[in-house]
C-alpha cells in the first residue's frame, strides 16, 4: 500500500466526517448537553435493589424530593452543595414543631408529574412508605429516624406531616437523598401486582417521576437521553433542554472527544489525563474537594500481627505520604496525614491524622511489638481500582521493606473483593469509600462499628461505641463536639484504618459550560448548567 | 447438489447439540466455582450487613445446591429464558438481542475488509513467492499479529479523528444526536437503508470504519497466511503439474484448478476467524464504545453477574456451530467429496 492509497482512504473517511453530528446539532446545540461517562445506570427506581452508582444521576434529574440541599458558589461559575442548608423542592416551605418531633411540609399546589397528574401529599406519603419498606432504601432512611409508615400523615392534599420520637439531625439530610424521591403513586400502583405491591419490576424501567427531566431514550448500557419537562415547577426553568449521557469505556476516547469539542462533559478521567487537560485551553477541568469520601489503608485489627496497635502505628510512621499522594492521584486530593498536633483541630471528620514519615519511630514501635526481625504480610487491592491502588501498593511494599516488613502484593478481582472484605480474609489493603453524610458520628458508625464490610478495620472498641452513641442524640453542640473530639483522639491513636486523603471530584468540561453544581451524589445535575 | 446433503445437515445439527449442552454446563459450573459472590457485590450500600447479603442470596436462588440451580437454569434455557442481568437490570435475552447485531455488523464488516485485502494479497504472494508483494503481505500479517487491537484502535482514533478530523468521534454505532433508524434487523447499516435514511446510513458507515479497520488488521494475518499456504500447496500438486504439462493457460490453471481446490481451507479459515472475532473483540468494543456482546460479557464477568456470561457463551457457541455448519455446506458446494464422505 503506498502513500497515495492511504491518503485516498483517508479522504473517503473524510467525506463521512461532516455527518458526525453537526446537522442535528443545528436546532439547539447550545441547549443540548452531551456527557461522556464510564459507567452505566441500571435502574430508574430510587428504591431499587442493586442499583449502580451512575443510577443516582437518573434519580436526581428525573425525580423531585420534598427538599434539596442548598448550594453556594465556591468559585465563579462553580457551586457546591451546602450540607447544612435546605431548600424546598416539591415542598414550597417546611417547618419544625414540637422540638423537632414534627415536620410539616407544604407542597406546591401546581406541581405535576410527567404524566400531567397533580403531585399530592398522598404521593409523598406513599413514596416515603415505599422507601421505608423496600430493603434497598430502608436502612439508609432509618439513619434519619424515617422508619415506619405510621410516621407519615396526609393533613390535606398539599400538606404532609412526619412525626418522630425525638428530634434527629439526620432527618432533613436523608429527605434530600434519592431514597426520599417522590414517585407518582397512582401510576406506580396501576403497575403493581399481588406479589410486587410496590411495582419494583415496573418502576425499574419506567420512571414514575415529576422531576426536571423526562427519560426520552433508556438504553442504559449505551446511552440515556433526557428531555426537559416543560411543566416542571420546583425550580427555575433549566437552560439545558436535552441531555445525552453516553457510556464510553475508554478514557482516551472520552478525553479526545471532549478536546475536539464534540462533547460537553467527560467524567471519570484518570488523574494523569486530568493533569494534561488542565493545561489545555480546549477543556476546563473542575476540581472540588469531596468531604464525605476518603482513600485509606486498612488493617484487620483483630488478626495477627495487626491486632497490635504498635504494628499499625509503625506502619503509619513508615509510609511515604507525599510520594503516595503524587503517584496515586497526581497530588489532586486533600491530605489526611501530617497533622501538626495529636489534638484534633476541630470536631470534623475525616481530618488529618498526626502521622508522618519517621522510620526511626517506626522501627522502634516494631521492636516494641516484639517483631524486630520483621514479618511477612500481603497487601491487597481491588483490580478495578488499579489506577490509584497499584502505585500505592508498590510504594507500601518498598517503604515497609525498610522496617523489615516483607510485603507481597495481591490484586483481587472486583467480583471477589466484596466477599473477601466481608469475610475478613484480607489483613492489609487499600480502598476508598464514602458515606452519604459528613456528620462525624454518622461517619464513625459506618466505618468504625458493626459487622459489615464498611467497618474496614474490623474494629470494635467499647469506649468508641459509647462516645459515638452518646453523640448520636446529643442536642447540645458543645457536648456533641466534646464527645466527637474524644472519639477522634481515640481513632488517631488506635488506628483501625489509616486515612490517606480526601479525593477531589474532578470533571472536564467544555469551556463555556458554567454553573456546574457538585451535589452530595457526585453526578451531573443538568438543572443548574448554563452556557456562556 | 445431491441427495446426501440433507442427511449431512441433520447429522451436523445433531452433532452440535452436545456442544451446546456442554457449553451450558461448563460455563455454569465455572461461574459458580470461581470465587466471588454476586450478592456481596450487589448489597453495596452502607447498611447492608451479612443479613441483607443472605436475604439477597436467597432471593437470587444462590443458597440452593448447585445441581438444583443447574437444573432450574436448564429448564429455563429450554424455554428461551436466559435469566436476568443484575448489572443492566434487563433480561439477558433482551440485552443479547440488542447487542448481538452490533457485534455481527462490526465483525462482518471487518471480515469483509480483511478478505478484500487479505485474499488478493495471499493469492499474489502465492503466485510470486519471494517477490516484493510477498514480502509486503508478510510484513502486514506480522504487523497485524504483533499490534494489540487497542493500540491500533487508539492509534487510528488519534490519527484519523483527533489529528486529521477525517473520522467521526469513536463513540458507538451512530451519531447520538440522530434518531437511530427503526430496528428491523438491528444491523444499523441495513436498518438505515430500509428506513431510507441516508444521513443515518452515512453516520453509521463512518463510525464503522475505524473499528472495522482495527479488527480487520488483526484478521489479516491468518487470512493471508492460509491463502498463501493453501494456494502454494495446490500449485505444487500433481494435477496442476499435469495441467501445466498439457499446456493449459496459466489463468485457467490458477482460477479453475488451483483456487477452487484451495478454497476449502480458505473458507474454513474465514469461518474460524469470524467466529473467533465475534467473541474476542472486547478491546475493540471498549475502545470504540461499541455496544457489542463481548464487552457485555466481560463487564458481567467482572461483577460476577452469572446470567449474562452464561447466555453469552451459549450464544457464541450456537453461532460458532452455525458458522461451522455454513462453512461445511459451502465447502460441500465447492468440493462435493466432503458431503459424500469421500
Amino acid at each position: 500500500m503506498d502513500r497515495r492509497r492511504i491518503l485516498q482512504g483517508g479522504a473517503a473517511l473524510a467525506l463521512l466526517a461532516p455527518f458526525s453530528g453537526r446537522l442535528a446539532f443545528a436546532d439547539s446545540r447550545d441547549e443540548t448537553l452531551r456527557v461522556l461517562a464510564d459507567s452505566a445506570p441500571n435502574s430508574q427506581d430510587p428504591h431499587g435493589a442493586g442499583v449502580s452508582r451512575a443510577s443516582l444521576a437518573v434519580f436526581f434529574n428525573v425525580y423531585d424530593r420534598l427538599i434539596n440541599f442548598g448550594r453556594s458558589e465556591v468559585q465563579p461559575g462553580l457551586y457546591r452543595y451546602d450540607y447544612s442548608r435546605f431548600e424546598g423542592e416539591l415542598a414550597e416551605s417546611f417547618e419544625e414543631r414540637d422540638d423537632g418531633r414534627t415536620l410539616i411540609f407544604h407542597l406546591r399546589k401546581d406541581a405535576t408529574f410527567h404524566d400531567g397528574s397533580l403531585v399530592t401529599a398522598e404521593d409523598a406519603r406513599w413514596s416515603l412508605e415505599r422507601g421505608v419498606s423496600l430493603p434497598a432504601s430502608k436502612n439508609q432512611l432509618a439513619t434519619g429516624s424515617l422508619k415506619d409508615a405510621t410516621q407519615f400523615t396526609v393533613v390535606d392534599p398539599h400538606t404532609l406531616r412526619i412525626t418522630f420520637e425525638r428530634r434527629d439531625r439526620l432527618t432533613l439530610p436523608n429527605l434530600a437523598l434519592s431514597f426520599a424521591s417522590i414517585l407518582n403513586s397512582t401510576l406506580a400502583k396501576k403497575n403493581a401486582t399481588e406479589s410486587d405491591p410496590w411495582a419494583t419490576d415496573w418502576v425499574r424501567n419506567n420512571a414514575a417521576g415529576g422531576g426536571a427531566y423526562k427519560i426520552e431514550t433508556w438504553n442504559p448500557s449505551q446511552q440515556v437521553v433526557y428531555a426537559a419537562f416543560d411543566d416542571w415547577k420546583s425550580g427555575p426553568r433549566p437552560f439545558i433542554r436535552r441531555a445525552i449521557v453516553q457510556i464510553v469505556p475508554a478514557a482516551e476516547s472520552r478525553a479526545a472527544t471532549l478536546l475536539k469539542g464534540d462533547a460537553d462533559v467527560a467524567l471519570a478521567l484518570p488523574p494523569r489525563d486530568l493533569d494534561t487537560l488542565s493545561h489545555d485551553s480546549r477543556a476546563h477541568v473542575i476540581s472540588l474537594p469531596v468531604t464525605n469520601a476518603f482513600r485509606f489503608i486498612a488493617f484487620n485489627s483483630k488478626a495477627k500481627p495487626f491486632d497490635d496497635v504498635r504494628v499499625r502505628q509503625a506502619i503509619a510512621y513508615a509510609l511515604p505520604y507525599r510520594d503516595l499522594l503524587q503517584a496515586s492521584v497526581f497530588g489532586h486530593a486533600n491530605p489526611l496525614f501530617a497533622a501538626a498536633s495529636a489534638t484534633p483541630k476541630d470536631a470534623s471528620f475525616p481530618q488529618p491524622y498526626p502521622y508522618d514519615t519517621d522510620l526511626d519511630k517506626a522501627k522502634a514501635l516494631i521492636a516494641e511489638a516484639g517483631l524486630a526481625g520483621g514479618f511477612e504480610t500481603t497487601f491487597s487491592s481491588n483490580v478495578s481500582d488499579a489506577t490509584q491502588a497499584d502505585p500505592i501498593a508498590l510504594l507500601v511494599q518498598e517503604s515497609l521493606a525498610k522496617i523489615g516488613v516483607k510485603v507481597t502484593i495481591d490484586k483481587v478481582p472486583e467480583a471477589q473483593w466484596g466477599t473477601q472484605l466481608t469475610q475478613r480474609k484480607i489483613p492489609f489493603y487499600t480502598d476508598s469509600s464514602s458515606a452519604w453524610f459528613n456528620a462525624p458520628d454518622y461517619f464513625f458508625r459506618i466505618f468504625f462499628q458493626g459487622d459489615w464490610r464498611w467497618n474496614f478495620g474490623n474494629f470494635d472498641d467499647p469506649e468508641l461505641n459509647a462516645l459515638v452513641n452518646a453523640a448520636r442524640w446529643e442536642s447540645d453542640p458543645a457536648k456533641y463536639d466534646a464527645a466527637i473530639r474524644k472519639a477522634i483522639v481515640l481513632v488517631f491513636d488506635k488506628l483501625p484504618l489509616l486515612p490517606l486523603w480526601l479525593p477531589s471530584y474532578e470533571a472536564a468540561l467544555r469551556p463555556g459550560l458554567n454553573d456546574f453544581t457538585y451535589y452530595i451524589h457526585g453526578q451531573v445535575d443538568f438543572r443548574s448548567l448554563k452556557r456562556g | 447438489m445431491n441427495a446426501s446433503l440433507p442427511r449431512f445437515l441433520v447429522s451436523r445439527v445433531l452433532a452440535a447439540a452436545p456442544i451446546l449442552v456442554g457449553a451450558v454446563i461448563v460455563t455454569f459450573v465455572i461461574m459458580r466455582v470461581l470465587p466471588g459472590d454476586p450478592a456481596a457485590l450487589l448489597a453495596a450500600g452502607p447498611g447492608s450487613g451479612p443479613a441483607e447479603i443472605a436475604a439477597l442470596k436467597h432471593q437470587m436462588g444462590l443458597d440452593q445446591p448447585i445441581l438444583e440451580q443447574l437444573a432450574r437454569y436448564g429448564r429455563e434455557v429450554v424455554v428461551g429464558d436466559l435469566g436476568r442481568s443484575f448489572t443492566t437490570g434487563n433480561p439477558v435475552t433482551t440485552d443479547l438481542g440488542a447487542r448481538l447485531p452490533a457485534s455481527l455488523e462490526l465483525t462482518g464488516a471487518a471480515l469483509l475488509l480483511a478478505a478484500l485485502i487479505g485474499l488478493p494479497l495471499g493469492i499474489g504472494a502465492a503466485l510470486r513467492p519471494g517477490s516484493l508483494l510477498d514480502q509486503t503481505s508478510r510484513a502486514l500479517a506480522a504487523l497485524g499479529t504483533a499490534l494489540p487491537a487497542f493500540v491500533t484502535g487508539l492509534g487510528f482514533i488519534y490519527l484519523f479523528y483527533f489529528r486529521l478530523g477525517w473520522a467521526p468521534e469513536p463513540i458507538g454505532q451512530i451519531d447520538s444526536l440522530l434518531t437511530p433508524p427503526h430496528a428491523y434487523t438491528g444491523l444499523m447499516l441495513i436498518d438505515s437503508l430500509l428506513a431510507r435514511d441516508g444521513e443515518a446510513f452515512l453516520s453509521a458507515l463512518g463510525r464503522l470504519m475505524l473499528p472495522a479497520a482495527t479488527m480487520a488488521l488483526f484478521a489479516l494475518a491468518p487470512l493471508i497466511r492460509i491463502t498463501r499456504g493453501a494456494l502454494i500447496e495446490t500449485l505444487s500438486a500433481d494435477y496442476i503439474r499435469a495441467a501445466r504439462a498439457l499446456g493449459l493457460e496459466r489463468r485457467t490453471i490458477v482460477v479453475h484448478y488451483a483456487l477452487s481446490n484451495a478454497a476449502t481451507p480458505i473458507l474454513a479459515a474465514l469461518g474460524m476467524v469470524f467466529s473467533y472475532m465475534l467473541g474476542a473483540n472486547v478491546l475493540v468494543e471498549k475502545v470504540f464504545a461499541w455496544p457489542g456482546v463481548s464487552a457485555y460479557a466481560v463487564d458481567a464477568l467482572m461483577s460476577a453477574d452469572y446470567a449474562p456470561v452464561q447466555g453469552f457463551v451459549l450464544t457464541v457457541a450456537a453461532l460458532f456451530t452455525g458458522v461451522n455448519l455454513a462453512v461445511d455446506i459451502l465447502q460441500g458446494l465447492v468440493n462435493p467429496q466432503i458431503v459424500n464422505g469421500g
